[in-house]
């Protein structure tokens, strides 16, 4: 029994559409409409208290999103997946909780993401031609990208931020690219992003099919660790 | 199964992801209706002729879309227009319009259904008729195509709409709409042609078959006469009205968005009509008389919704919130489940008193920022041409009130161009708030926040069955130099007043289509082939462009805004007969001539006409008067 819960929820193609606040408020109407005991901010404006790991941008699709939740009562983590899912659209699904018991929340906890990305490429290309063009990427020091900030677009180094990449080919002129990536509220790199700056540095002409974030990561003493795992430090 | 073969399209990630906020093409929102096409017999695309976020926002789609799919054997869908970004690829991959619930294209439905909200919006159903691979011009839709309907407000004056629709519904939809359906099925059945189907409907009280009447001219320009083309159709066309609003069905799934909309929320439509009868406020006039839902079916109704929705915000919806019979009944219900809830309840248009702000005090989470005031005219000799029951002293003690309860921001509306105005009218508009301001100062130094206004003014423009429909709509010049002088006024004395206007030549293009004739629809064409679109928006509207579409048609559009009409003048929508009478109107023009108020119907009937539809507010006595009784104030 817990008051507070964390859960993993999937995205499929129906609600990739959505930007990250839209988002937000789905799941606050589905929390309504289910009839989850949560628990409300004080205030003039009242909020759910809910806190999402990671924002998604749209477009995106994912199998391992996480949330925090507040309630004003104890509920089994199983009851709340089956309860929640009930007010849940197509396209959303809470797959798993556990019960919570950190003063960080899971926005502060993410620290890494794990990405899949489908792409075609205009001109053919071997498994090995798009090999290489990864590995010299990676080789350089510095791969700037402009990113948006309050004051303007300025010039980010995104290669730390690139923890591995990799591509195999599944089908004539399509690849499948593995990326693991820098996330969270302290350094995030958008996969969007990554695929841009990987098309433009390389002179590679793509198109992308499909984004998938495979999964989260909180790290404690240099672990990659499942957020589930971290759910009570 | 459906008699026409079934296509449907698929939108991938190549269109989707290109285009601003995908959401609004994709459908599938919550509480959006499923159907089996087996078993359908009428399919029903129901079409708003504006972005996604303005369509979904409007209440009458919902009422409408959850009365069709009620019946098993009607599948009502929904089409938007396409923002331009959209627009442009769907043209480029040669992509039609399509429904939100099934990815159908427009061209493959029975019945394609527009709203009329503004007139402005008028080039859009050209555009979408087009988009979704249905001729644009009735006359050239053959038989197997859809039939394409038009209601809403501005069909009261459906003469410009004339060439594009094939029928229009006037008046309140609810019951017509499921009458044509009916009529639709035995047609069906009976496997008769299109033109059998158009004579079938104009018997249909409330329908307009506009291709049924002809149109003849006087050499000045005017209509001579609109004859009948024969015995069997209708020579004046009676508005539809719900007589009693608790007995059709309200809905309380409405689908729920994924993305922001403009009004994101819960509608409670608490009542239809407007006692008051401002001279130019075309709503006052052809919603009459007033109707209530009863308090407990709202109640009802609203708990239902926030269960099947998970809306955190329920509105009430009408053009008065204060002027509701059972307000505090509703209100102390509503606030019980609400707050409970979490759930914010916003009442609109409530006039300021002790009761309304106490009443907000409980209710509204939000915090006190706006409060919104609509004085309309700035003296009061004007506001009595206007009838607006408003005195300069109610205007300053309600704005005391909210000031001293912690309300630091009003918002003004007013309107330049009406009937009489001068420029001492004017000028008495940046007075009025000049000294509202300082009227509030002994209470706003006390806070330390100085009272702030935003003041806006529209342009008057003359509306079919308003007193004011013969009235010529002010020259657009005489309107800037009004707009100009009044921004000049309030700038030299006072930096707490924000001045806005409306662009006067939307004003003016508004005023054309209002209260424009048949001959307009070349116009609209022209303009339409010439690119002009979402004509609403500000950052779209081509002046030039209707213009020049003007001269391509040899047509002045001056004639139609900025021309006294005589009251022996055949008005191009004479024919439709939206309860309220042309003596009424009559009179309360030569009333607003002598600046001479009209009660409202709470106060006293005044024998408008609306009384023929034997309901509401017209059949309540009240201080021992029936209506028709009196027709003095
Ligand atoms: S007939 Fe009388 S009570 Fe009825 S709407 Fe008209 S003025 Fe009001």
């Amino acid at each position: 029994m817990a008051k507070a819960l964390r859960f993993r929820f999937s995205r499929g193609q129906e609600l990739k559409y959505i930007a990250h606040l839209d988002m937000l408020r789905v799941f606050e109407r589905a929390i309504k409409r289910a009839k989850i005991p949560v628990a409300y901010t004080q205030g003039f404006n009242p909020r759910q208290k809910l806190v999402f790991g990671l924002p998604m941008s749209i477009g995106l699709t994912s199998e391992s999103e996480y949330a925090d939740i507040e309630l004003v009562e104890d509920m089994q983590p199983e009851e709340f997946v089956t309860q929640i899912n009930k007010g849940l659209p197509d396209g959303l699904k809470a797959e798993e909780a556990v019960s919570m018991n950190t003063r960080d929340n899971i926005m502060n906890q993410i620290t890494a993401a794990r990405y899949e990305i489908v792409f075609e490429v205009k001109e053919p290309r071997s498994r090995f031609e798009i090999d290489t063009i990864i590995y010299d990427l990676l080789s350089r020091e510095e791969i700037s990208v402009m990113k948006k900030s309050k004051k303007g677009p300025k010039p980010v180094n995104i290669r730390p931020s690139i923890y591995s990449m990799s591509a195999g080919k599944i089908d004539a002129g399509k690849f499948l690219m593995k990326a693991f990536l820098s996330a969270g509220a302290e350094n995030n790199l958008r996969v969007d992003l990554l695929m841009q700056s990987f098309s433009q540095e390389t002179n590679l002409e793509i198109n992308i099919i499909s984004m998938h974030r495979k999964a989260l990561y909180a790290s404690t003493y240099n672990e990659w660790k499942n957020p589930f795992e971290v759910a009570n430090d | 199964m459906h008699p026409l073969t079934m296509m449907q399209l698929k939108i991938d990630d190549s269109i989707l992801l290109k285009v601003e906020k995908p959401a609004k093409y994709t459908g599938n929102e919550w509480n959006m209706v499923k159907k089996h096409l087996n078993n359908i017999k009428v399919r029903f695309a129901f079409c708003f002729p504006d972005d996604y976020e303005i369509g979904m926002s409007h209440l009458g789609m919902k009422i409408l879309y959850h009365i069709l799919n009620k019946r098993e054997e009607v599948y009502c869908e929904r089409a938007f227009a396409p923002w331009v970004d959209m627009e442009q690829i769907m043209r480029e991959k040669n992509m039609p319009l399509y429904t939100l619930e099934t990815y159908t294209p427009l061209s493959e439905f029975d019945m394609v259904g527009f709203t009329l909200q503004y007139e402005m919006s008028y080039t859009n159903i050209l555009n979408m008729l087009e988009l979704g691979r249905i001729p644009v011009l009735s006359k050239d839709r053959t038989e197997g195509m859809p039939f394409v309907i038009a209601g809403g407000p501005c069909a009261c004056n459906p003469e410009p709409l004339a060439d594009f629709v094939d029928f229009f519904v006037i008046g309140e939809g609810e019951e017509v709409i499921l009458e044509i359906v009916d009529e639709y099925i035995s047609w069906k059945e009976a496997g008769e042609s299109r033109a059998e189907f158009l004579k079938r409907v104009s018997k249909v009280e409330g329908v307009y078959v506009p291709s049924f009447y002809d149109i003849s001219y006087n050499e000045d320009g005017t209509i001579k006469d609109i004859i009948p083309a024969n015995s069997d159709v209708p020579g004046r066309i009676r508005r539809r009205i719900i007589k009693d609003l608790d007995s059709v069905d309200f809905p309380d799934n409405i689908i729920v968005p994924y993305i922001g909309t403009v009004h994101d929320r819960i509608m409670l439509e608490i009542f239809r009509g407007c006692v008051r009868g401002c001279r130019f406020c075309q709503a006052g006039f052809i919603y009459r008389p007033v109707r209530e839902r009863s308090h407990e079916k709202l109640y009802e109704i609203a708990k239902a919704s926030a269960q099947n929705t998970g809306y955190d915000e329920i509105s009430m919806v009408s053009l008065s919130t204060s002027d509701y019979s059972s307000l505090p009944e509703l209100c102390n219900n509503l606030i019980e489940f609400t707050e409970e809830e979490k759930i914010s309840l916003s009442l609109p248009s409530l006039r300021v008193d002790n009761f309304s702000l106490g009443l907000m005090d409980k209710v509204s989470k939000v915090r006190k920022s706006g409060l919104t005031f609509a004085p309309e005219a700035g003296t009061q000799r004007l506001r009595d041409v206007i009838n607006k029951g408003i005195t300069n002293e109610d205007l300053v003690s309600s704005v005391k009130l909210a000031v001293s309860g912690g309300w630091n921001q009003v918002k003004l509306y007013f309107m330049l161009g009406l009937p009489t105005e001068t420029m001492e009218d004017v000028e008495g508009i940046s007075k009025l708030s000049i000294n509202l301001i300082e009227s509030c100062r002994d209470i706003t130094k006390a806070h330390g926040k100085a009272l702030n206004i935003t003041l806006s003014t529209a342009c008057f423009v003359p509306k079919p069955f308003t007193p004011f429909q013969w009235e010529p709509m002010e020259e657009m010049d005489s309107l800037m130099k009004k707009q100009y002088h009044l921004k000049d006024l309030i700038k030299k004395r006072t930096r707490n007043i924000k001045y806005n206007y409306h662009d006067a030549r939307i004003s003016l293009m508004e005023a054309v289509l209002a209260r424009g004739d048949r001959r307009l629809g070349k116009v609209i064409y022209t303009a339409w082939s010439n690119g002009c679109k979402f004509d609403g928006w500000d950052e779209f509207f081509s002046f030039d462009k209707w213009m020049e579409a003007f001269n391509e048609c040899g047509l002045d559009p001056k004639f139609y805004a900025n021309r006294k009409r005589e009251y022996s003048e055949i008005l191009p929508w004479d024919h439709i007969d939206m309860g309220v009478s042309k003596e009424f109107l009559i009179r309360e023009n030569q009333k607003a001539y002598e600046g001479d108020l009209t009660r409202n119907c709470a106060a006293g009937c005044s024998a408008c006409g609306a009384q023929i539809y034997k309901t509401g507010i017209c059949t309540k006595t009240r201080r021992g008067l029936v209506y028709g009784e009196s027709t003095e104030v």
